[in-house]
Order: structure tokens, then sequence, then C-alpha cells
């Protein structure tokens, strides 16, 4: 071939492949779009673990051990993200992740933190599972004595989850020895033996929880939280408020109206996502059904009389 | 239409028959014999699924080896052989010589496959005595198998026109292994909350082969149906990508000084 119809013929083939290519690669993402559609449905409910020994899979992983966690890792925030809230989620892998990951890194401190709070996540936000999240940070705390935050963790699975407040309170004490440990896991294990069961102190629990966690689910569950118990705090508070108003006119109030024409209440009536609550049958004041906000079932207006 | 494509294809399939390229079909027969021998020893209730599961998992190893190490070498052999030289001086478009030799490599692997999958449908016989409906599911894994070997043919293909065999295979493995976990690359960009991530994430998880959505062994194993329509846009997916990895290797291999 001459030189001179080379040269067309391979300005031809680039010009061919600059139009050609990006219009294929569009038809190809727009293809793809398709198929993660049909590969959706049917990965649907298809979701097994088929190897679930994490050391099995630490001895079949000729050294690269930290990779694989970090894989693993991935995994668990993938599985966790795309099923948290979505109605009739299930959570069966969530164990079995966290256990590999951890298994494969024992010193993958984020794994466990992670574990402790959504592993003990009752449904349909967790699988509910106390028991495992209590295991897992033990295992933690076993494999690094020197994080004192896995105490805390202790701590909060005792305390929020498993209601053992004395149990809640030896952890925070443990933990608080370690010489990097805050002042306030001192404060914490005192205040957890003595109110353990208050609001309050679930709040402050949830504070620390949310100021001590680097992960933005963590975070984001935290604040979801500390919203939730201001919300009851504030039922609570408007509920004594009724029942002074029974005191004062021998009856329940119907609307909060009636509570602030009494001057009993001031200021906005509202939860912090900014409902304004509502009064229920026999004064008990609810959240307004538009609230995005959910109450834990032991923090509900059912629980205030 | 040109004939030379097929020309160079026909000559490549020669070439790999010569070269005992199909000899791998002896291993695979061996490891099929000895699984459906030891399957029924040890794993009770599981032997079908085993030996689709094994029998479909060798055949798209198999393949992607030969795919890889077959299509990296197919233009740089050429070149080094100086036999590229003498087949250009004849009026022969250098864009027919590699889609020819592109087609060459895939009909091999086409035989290959097939081939595989015969004995694949034997020692699935030996073990459960009988074929089933269902069974129909493993000749669309084996079809989503050559489609994947389509697409790794074309990128072995492709740099090979550009790059030695070594840095050849270390590429169009890389991005097999980016494209089979393709779907975690996804999720990265939907569970992100920085928008420069997720825009990177999202680039490359549509500008990537999707490998991924080629694997349907564990549907074939356990006899679920794969909709019609996902065979249809898989097909379209690989000629899409295909032809566009060609175009690609014609525009770079057009512009190579061969002298």
């Amino acid at each position: 071939m001459s030189r001179r119809s080379h040269n067309k013929s391979h300005i031809r083939a680039i010009l061919l492949a600059l139009v050609a290519v990006p219009v294929l690669f569009v038809m190809c993402a727009a293809l793809q779009v398709r198929i993660d559609a049909e590969t959706r449905s049917m990965n649907q409910g298809n979701e097994e673990l088929l190897v679930r020994s994490g050391w099995l899979l630490k001895n079949l992983s000729l050294g690269y051990e930290p990779l694989l966690a970090d894989i693993y890792w991935t995994r668990v925030v993938q599985y966790y993200g795309a099923r948290a809230r979505k109605p009739g989620a299930t959570y069966e892998s969530l164990w079995p992740l966290l256990d590999i990951t951890t298994t494969l890194d024992p010193k993958l401190m984020i794994a466990y933190r992670f574990g402790a709070v959504f592993l003990s996540e009752r449904p349909p936000v967790g699988p509910g599972r106390a028991d495992l999240a209590v295991d897992l940070v033990k295992r933690g705390i076993a494999e690094n004595p020197d994080e004192w935050r896995l105490y805390q963790d202790l701590g909060f699975l005792y305390s929020i989850r498993l209601k053992d407040y004395q149990k809640a309170s030896d952890a925070y004490l443990e933990g608080s020895k370690n010489p990097h440990a805050q002042i306030w896991m001192k404060v914490m294990a005192a205040r957890v033996a003595e109110s353990g069961n208050a609001l309050e102190t679930s709040r402050l629990i949830w504070m620390e929880v949310y100021a001590n966690t680097k992960d933005e689910l963590i975070r984001r569950r935290a604040a979801q939280q500390i919203r939730a118990l201001d919300a009851a705090l504030g039922l609570k508070k408007l509920n004594e408020s009724s029942e002074d108003y029974w005191r004062k006119f021998g009856s329940f109030p119907t609307s909060m109206q009636e509570l602030r024409d009494a001057g009993l209440v001031g200021g906005a009536l509202q939860d912090p996502e900014g409902y304004p609550y509502v009064m229920g049958p026999n004064g008990v004041p609810q959240l307004n059904p538009k609230s995005p906000i959910v109450l834990d079932p032991d923090q509900g207006p059912n629980k205030l009389r | 239409m040109s004939m030379i494509p097929g020309v160079v294809a026909i000559n490549t399939f020669r070439e790999a028959v010569r070269d005992r390229v199909l000899y791998n079909l002896i291993f695979f027969a061996l490891m099929m014999i000895g699984a459906a021998i030891l399957v029924g020893q040890i794993s009770i209730g599981i032997e079908r699924m085993v030996i689709v599961n094994l029998g479909l998992s060798a055949i798209s190893a198999i393949g992607i080896i030969m795919a890889i190490f077959i299509g990296v070498g197919l233009v740089y052999k050429e070149m080094e052989k100086r036999t590229l030289y003498s087949l250009l001086s004849k009026p022969i478009r250098r864009w027919e010589f590699l889609v020819g030799k592109f087609g060459g490599l895939l009909l091999t692997l086409v035989v290959n496959t097939s081939l595989m999958t015969l004995g694949l449908g034997a020692a699935l016989y030996f073990v459960s005595g009988k074929f089933e409906r269902t069974d129909a599911t493993i000749l669309v894994a084996v079809y989503f198998i050559l489609l994947e070997l389509a697409l790794v043919t074309a990128l072995a293909l492709f740099f090979s026109c550009f790059t030695s065999p070594m840095l050849s295979t270390l590429y169009t493995l890389g991005i097999y292994v980016a494209g089979v976990f393709a779907p975690g690359i996804q999720g990265v960009s939907q569970f992100t909350q920085n928008w420069a991530l997720r825009a990177i994430t999202r680039f490359i998880y549509y500008v990537l082969p999707n490998f991924h959505d080629f694997g349907v062994i564990a549907a074939a194993a356990h006899g679920d149906r794969v909709p019609l329509a996902l065979i249809w846009h898989n097909t379209l997916y690989a000629a899409l990508y295909v032809a566009l990895i060609l175009a690609g290797a014609s525009a770079v291999f057009s512009g190579r000084n061969l002298k």
C-alpha cells in the first residue's frame, strides 16, 4: 500500500474512531442501565454468602487478608446501606460479613463499632441481634485491649439495647481505666448506674456516640436517635403539663391550645423536625402523624402514663 | 463485502489448532471425569449443582486464559515474525486484518467452548442419568461465557496493537477483574456522600465493560430461568462493546509505523 493511501486510511480510521467510540460508549451505558434493572430483579432474594467461615477465608487469602478484610468491609457497608429502612428488609448476612471482616483483620476498629450500632438495631433498621453485637465488641476488646472506645460501645449496648445498667456501668468504668480514655467515661459509669433508664441518660450516650465516630452511617443514625429522644423528652414535659391541667381543672386537655390558654406551656410546641405535637386521647400528647421521627417502642406515648 | 477478514480468521484458527491450543480439552475432560466420579461420593444431594458449577467455572476460566494469552500475541507475534509486513503489502486493510484476527480467535474459543460444553453435558448425564428442562439455563450460561470471551479477546487484541504481550496481559486482566467487580464500583457511587467521588465512580462504572452481568453460573446451577430480555441486552451490549474496542484498535493500529 502506498504511503499516501496509508495516510488516507489512517485518517479515515481515526475519524471513524472519534465518532464511533463516544457514540458506542453512550449506547453501552444506556444499555447498562436496562441490564441493571433486569439483574436487580433477578438478584432479589439471592444474597447467598457462600463462604461464611472467616478462618477458612483467612487461610485461603495467601497473606492478603488485610486487603480481603477491606473488601469485606466495603461489602458490609453496601449490604447494610442497600437495606436500611427498606420495608421487609432482612439482614441475615450482616453478622457473617462482620464476623469475616473482623477475623480477617482483627484491628479493623470501624467494623466493631459499626457492628455495635447496626447489628443491635431492631427491625426494620437492623437484625436486632444485640447478643451478637456484644460478642463482636467483646472480641474486639480481646484483640485491641487498648481501645477504650470499644468499652464505650459495650456500655452503649448494655444500657441502650439490653437495659442491663449494672453491666453497662461496669463497661464504662473498665474503659475509663485506660489512660487515653475521655473523662466522661467515668461520668457515664456513674450516671448509668444511677439512672440508666432515664431518657436524658440515653440522650447523653447517643451524643457521645455521635461525637466519637467518623462513620457517616453511625453519625446519621445517632443524630436520628438524638432527635427521637428530644421528641420523647418534649412529649414527657407536655404530659406533665397535661397532668397539671387535670389536677387544676379536673379533666384532660383536648388540644394543645387548651394547655397554652391555661398558661401551662409556652413557646413553639413542636418536635425537632418542626412538626407540632398533637393531643391524643385522655390528654396524652403525641407526635404529629406527619412527623418523620420514629420513637423507640419504650419511649412512645403509651409509656407516658 | 470483503472476504479478507474471513480468510484471516480461518488462518488464525488453523494456526491456533496447529499450536495445540485445543489440548486444554484433555485437561478439562480429565477434570470432568474425575469430578463426576468423585462428586457422588462427597457431595450428597448437590451432585448436579457441583458438576454445573465446576464445569461452567472451568469453561469460563480456561476460556479467559486462552483469550488473554493468545489474544495479546495476535498482532505482536505477526510483527515479531515479520509476517505482518508481507501480509500488509497485499491489498489488505489494517482493520480487516484486525477483524480477521479477532474472528479467528473467537472461532477457536467457540469450538473449544462447544467441546467443553459437550463434556459438561456428558458428566451431567453420568451423574443425574437424565437431562431436565431447566438445564437449558446451562446453555445460556455458556452463551454468556462466549460473550464475555468475545469482549476479553477484543480487549487483548486492542492492547496488543500498541504494547508488549506482558503489558497487554496485565492491562486486559486488570480491566477484566475491574469489570467483574463493577457492582462494587457502582456501590461506592451509591453510598458515598462525596459528589466528586460519586461522579467519578459512576463514570467508571459505565465506561468499564461490565463482566459481572455475564455471570449466571449460580442461576444455571440452581436451574433458575434467565430473562429473555437479559439475553438480548447482554448480546447487544457485548456486540456494541466489541465494535467500540475494535474501532479503537483499528484507529491505533492504522497509525502504527511498521517500518
